[in-house]
C-alpha cells in the first residue's frame, strides 16, 4: 500500500538521521559543519509535513514536536536540531493564524497589554482544518531553507565594514562563518590574522593552512600565548556553537579566555554567527560535555565554553550587526514562547 | 462606594489573605470600587478612579500598589477607546478585569515554575529581607528534592528577615540568619542571590527593601549571578537615575509621610539597584534581560 510505503520510508529516514547525529557526537562520524545540520533537519521537517498524516494544525506540531524531542535527546550538544524545529513550528503557528485571517498574532508573547487587552477566550486549539495549511507551510520551510542558504553570504557581506588594512585579527579554532568572512575581506584589503590552535582538536591549524591559501598571512599561536598577544591585536573575530537567549554564548573550549584576554585590552569581540545558531535556553553553569582523547587517563576534556554577554562586544549575523542586550529581542522574533520548551 | 469604604475593602483583603501580593489586593478593591460606581460619563470614572488610587497610596506606600493603580488605570483607558458608550463599557471592563485578576494570581506560580530550574543540587542560596515570590521559588525547588541552603539577612529595621527564615524552616528548608552588615562576609560562600522586588522600573533596574543595592554591589564584586523574581504587574513607569531620584512617597511608610516634618532624618526604607547590577529577571512574562523590561513597558503604554 503507497500510504504505508511513505510512512516506513519516512521513519526510516528518521532513523537514518537520528543515528548520523549519535555518531557525529562521539566523533566516529562525520564531522560536519552546523549549517549542514540546520538544512538536513529542515528538509526532513518539510518531509514530514508533506508525508505524514496529519489533518489540523495541532496535529502536524504534535508530530513535529515530537520528533523534534527525539532528534534533541539524540545529540543535546547540537542545539541547530531543536533550533529548526523551533522555527517551523512558529511558521506552522503564523500560517494557521493567516488562513483563520486573523490580524492579531503580530505580537505572539505574553505581554502586559496582551494581559489587559485579550477578552478571554484567545486560547487557540489549532484544531480548525484549512486545505492549504500543508501548501503554505511547505513554502515557508521552502524559504526558510532559502534563507539557511544564504547566511554564509550574508555574513561575509558585511566583512568590509569591519576589517581595515593592516589590521591585526584575531580567532580562535576553526569555524566554516569566520573563514568566509575574512576571505571575503581578503579579496579587497590586506591584513593578518592570529589563530589560536585551541587545543586538544588543533582545528586552528587547518584554519590556518586554508586562510594562508587565500594568500592571507596568518600565524598560529598555542593557547597559552593568547593574553601575551592580544596586546598587538586589534580585533577578535570568532564563531560559536550556539548563541544563547541571554546574548551569551556556548563555544568552543578556551573562547572565555580568548574573550577575557580581549576585555582586559579592551579589543572588541566580534561573534560572527547565523540567525539559526540563536537557542532559547539560558544558562550560565558550566557545560561539561566530555569527549574522549586517550582511553587509559582519566583526562577531563570540556568541549565547550560559556562566554557571558558582557564580554562580547558585537553579533554579526545574516541580518545585520546587533549588540548582546538585543539578542532576546531577535528571539522573540524567530520562536514562539511556547516552543521553548520541546 | 466611599473612600473609607474603599479602604476598608483593601485592609479587608490583606487580612482575609496574607499572602496575597498587595497590587493584586489593590486593583481587586479597584474593581469593585468600578463595579459600584455611579458615574454617568467615562470622564467622571476616570476621574474617580484616580481618586480611589490616590488614596490607596495614602494607606500604603508601596512601590507595588502604585504600579497596580496605574495599570489598572491604563486598563481602563484601553477599554474605554474600544467602547465608547458608558454602560456597556463598564460590562466589558468588569468582565475583563475579573480574567485579568484571575491570570495575575497565577503569576505568582509561573515565576515560580519558571526560576526553580536555576537552583541547581547542592547550591547556597543569598536572599534579602522577607519576599512571597521567593518563597515560592524555594518551595518549588524543595518539592523537586533539591538541596540547597538559605542564607537571608535579618533587614533592619523591621526584622522581616527573620520571619522569612521561620517559613523556610516550615518548608523544612536549613536556613541561616545573618546581620545585614555580614553580606560581603558571606558573598564568598553563596553560588547565586535571589531577591523580589517591590517594583521594577523602566531601566530594567529594581526598587527593593533597603540592603538590595548593597547586595548586588557585592554579588558583582564576587562575580556571583544576581537574580530578580518579580510578577508583571509590578512594572512601573519609573525613570531613576540615581538613589535620590526615587519619589518621597515610596520612599517611607504613609504614616511617616503624614506626621513626620522633616524626611531628610528618617531612614528610608527602599532603595534602587541599577540594571547593570542584575543578571536575570524572572516574571510571568518569561526570563528577562533588563533591556527587555523597557520593551514590555513600551509595548504597554505606547
Amino acid at each position: 500500500m503507497p500510504g504505508a510505503d511513505k510512512e516506513t520510508e519516512l521513519s526510516e529516514r528518521i532513523e537514518a538521521f537520528l543515528s548520523e547525529l549519535k555518531r557525529c557526537g562521539s566523533g566516529a562520524g562525520s564531522l560536519r559543519g552546523s549549517a549542514e545540520t540546520a538544512r538536513e533537519t529542515t528538509s526532513l521537517l518539510r518531509r514530514i509535513t508533506a508525508q505524514a498524516r496529519w489533518s489540523n494544525a495541532g496535529d502536524l506540531m504534535e508530530i513535529i514536536r515530537k520528533e523534534g524531542r527525539r532528534m534533541t535527546a539524540g545529540q543535546p550538544s547540537e542545539t541547530t536540531v531543536g533550533n529548526m524545529v523551533r522555527r517551523v513550528l512558529k511558521i506552522i503557528r503564523e500560517e494557521y493564524a493567516r488562513s483563520r485571517g486573523s490580524t492579531e498574532e503580530a505580537d505572539q508573547q505574553e505581554s502586559l497589554h496582551k494581559l489587559l487587552t485579550s477578552g478571554g477566550s484567545s486560547e487557540d486549539n489549532f484544531r480548525q482544518h484549512f486545505t492549504h495549511l500543508k501548501a503554505n507551510v511547505i513554502e515557508a520551510i521552502n524559504e526558510l531553507l532559502t534563507e539557511l542558504e544564504g547566511t554564509t553570504d550574508n555574513i561575509s557581506m558585511q566583512a568590509l565594514e569591519h576589517i581595515h588594512s593592516n589590521e591585526v585579527i584575531m580567532t580562535i579554532g576553526r569555524s566554516r562563518t569566520v573563514e568566509a568572512f575574512l576571505k571575503d575581506a581578503a579579496r579587497k584589503r590586506k591584513f593578518h590574522v592570529i589563530v589560536a590552535e585551541c587545543a586538544p582538536f588543533c582545528q586552528g591549524h587547518e584554519m590556518a593552512t586554508s586562510l594562508s591559501k587565500e594568500d592571507i598571512e596568518t600565524t598560529v599561536i598555542p593557547d597559552a600565548a593568547i593574553f601575551a598577544v592580544m596586546s598587538r591585536v586589534n580585533k577578535v573575530i570568532i564563531g560559536t556553537q550556539t548563541v544563547l537567549a541571554n546574548g551569551g554564548l556556548r563555544a568552543v573550549n578556551g573562547t572565555h579566555t580568548l574573550a577575557l584576554a580581549a576585555k582586559h585590552h579592551s579589543t572588541p569581540l566580534i561573534v560572527c554567527a547565523p540567525m539559526f545558531k540563536l537557542s532559547p535556553q539560558v544558562s550560565d553553569t558550566p557545560f561539561t560535555r566530555f569527549s574522549e582523547i586517550l582511553s587509559k587517563v582519566n583526562a577531563h576534556c570540556p568541549v565547550f565554553d560559556y562566554v557571558p554577554p558582557e564580554l562580547i562586544t558585537l553579533f554579526i549575523s545574516n541580518i545585520g550587526g546587533n549588540a548582546p542586550s538585543y539578542i532576546y529581542r531577535l528571539m522573540s522574533e524567530l520562536y514562539h514562547p511556547e516552543d521553548h520548551e520541546l | 462606594m466611599e473612600e473609607a469604604e474603599l479602604v476598608e475593602y483593601f485592609r479587608a483583603q490583606i487580612r482575609g489573605d496574607p499572602d496575597v501580593a498587595s497590587a493584586v489586593a489593590a486593583i481587586r478593591s479597584l474593581l469593585e470600587f468600578l463595579r459600584r460606581d455611579q458615574s454617568e460619563t467615562i470622564l467622571g470614572l476616570r476621574e474617580n478612579m484616580t481618586q480611589a488610587i490616590r488614596r490607596l497610596e495614602e494607606t500604603d506606600s508601596s512601590v507595588a500598589v502604585s504600579s497596580g493603580g496605574e495599570l489598572f488605570l491604563r486598563f481602563i483607558s484601553l477599554t474605554s477607546l474600544e467602547h465608547p458608550d458608558l454602560s456597556q463599557c463598564k460590562n466589558v471592563m468588569i468582565e475583563r478585569g475579573e480574567l485579568f485578576l484571575k491570570k495575575i494570581s497565577l503569576s505568582r506560580g509561573k515565576v515560580g515554575k519558571l526560576c526553580h530550574t536555576f537552583i541547581k543540587d547542592g547550591a547556597k542560596i543569598l536572599t534579602h529581607s522577607s519576599s512571597r515570590v521567593v518563597l515560592k521559588v524555594l518551595e518549588n525547588a524543595a518539592a523537586d528534592n533539591k538541596r540547597f541552603t538559605v542564607y537571608v539577612t535579618e533587614s533592619q529595621p523591621d526584622s522581616a528577615g527573620k520571619r522569612m527564615a521561620q517559613k523556610l524552616r516550615k518548608l523544612n528548608i536549613p536556613v541561616m540568619v545573618v546581620l545585614d552588615a555580614a553580606v560581603g562576609y558571606i558573598m564568598e560562600k553563596v553560588d547565586l542571590v535571589i531577591v523580589g522586588a517591590e517594583g521594577v522600573v523602566e531601566s530594567g533596574g529594581v526598587i527593593n527593601k533597603i540592603g538590595t543595592y548593597q547586595m548586588a554591589v557585592c554579588s558583582k564584586a564576587h562575580n556571583k549571578p544576581f537574580y530578580v523574581v518579580a510578577e508583571s504587574f509590578k512594572f512601573v513607569r519609573l525613570y531613576p537615575l540615581n538613589q535620590q531620584d526615587v519619589p518621597d512617597r515610596f520612599k517611607y511608610t504613609a504614616d511617616i509621610l503624614k506626621t513626620v516634618k522633616d524626611l531628610n532624618q528618617e531612614h528610608p526604607m527602599i532603595d534602587y539597584t541599577p540594571p547593570s547590577l542584575i543578571t536575570l529577571l524572572f516574571t510571568d512574562l518569561g526570563v528577562l534581560t533588563p533591556s527587555a523590561v523597557s520593551d514590555e513597558l513600551i509595548k504597554l503604554y505606547l
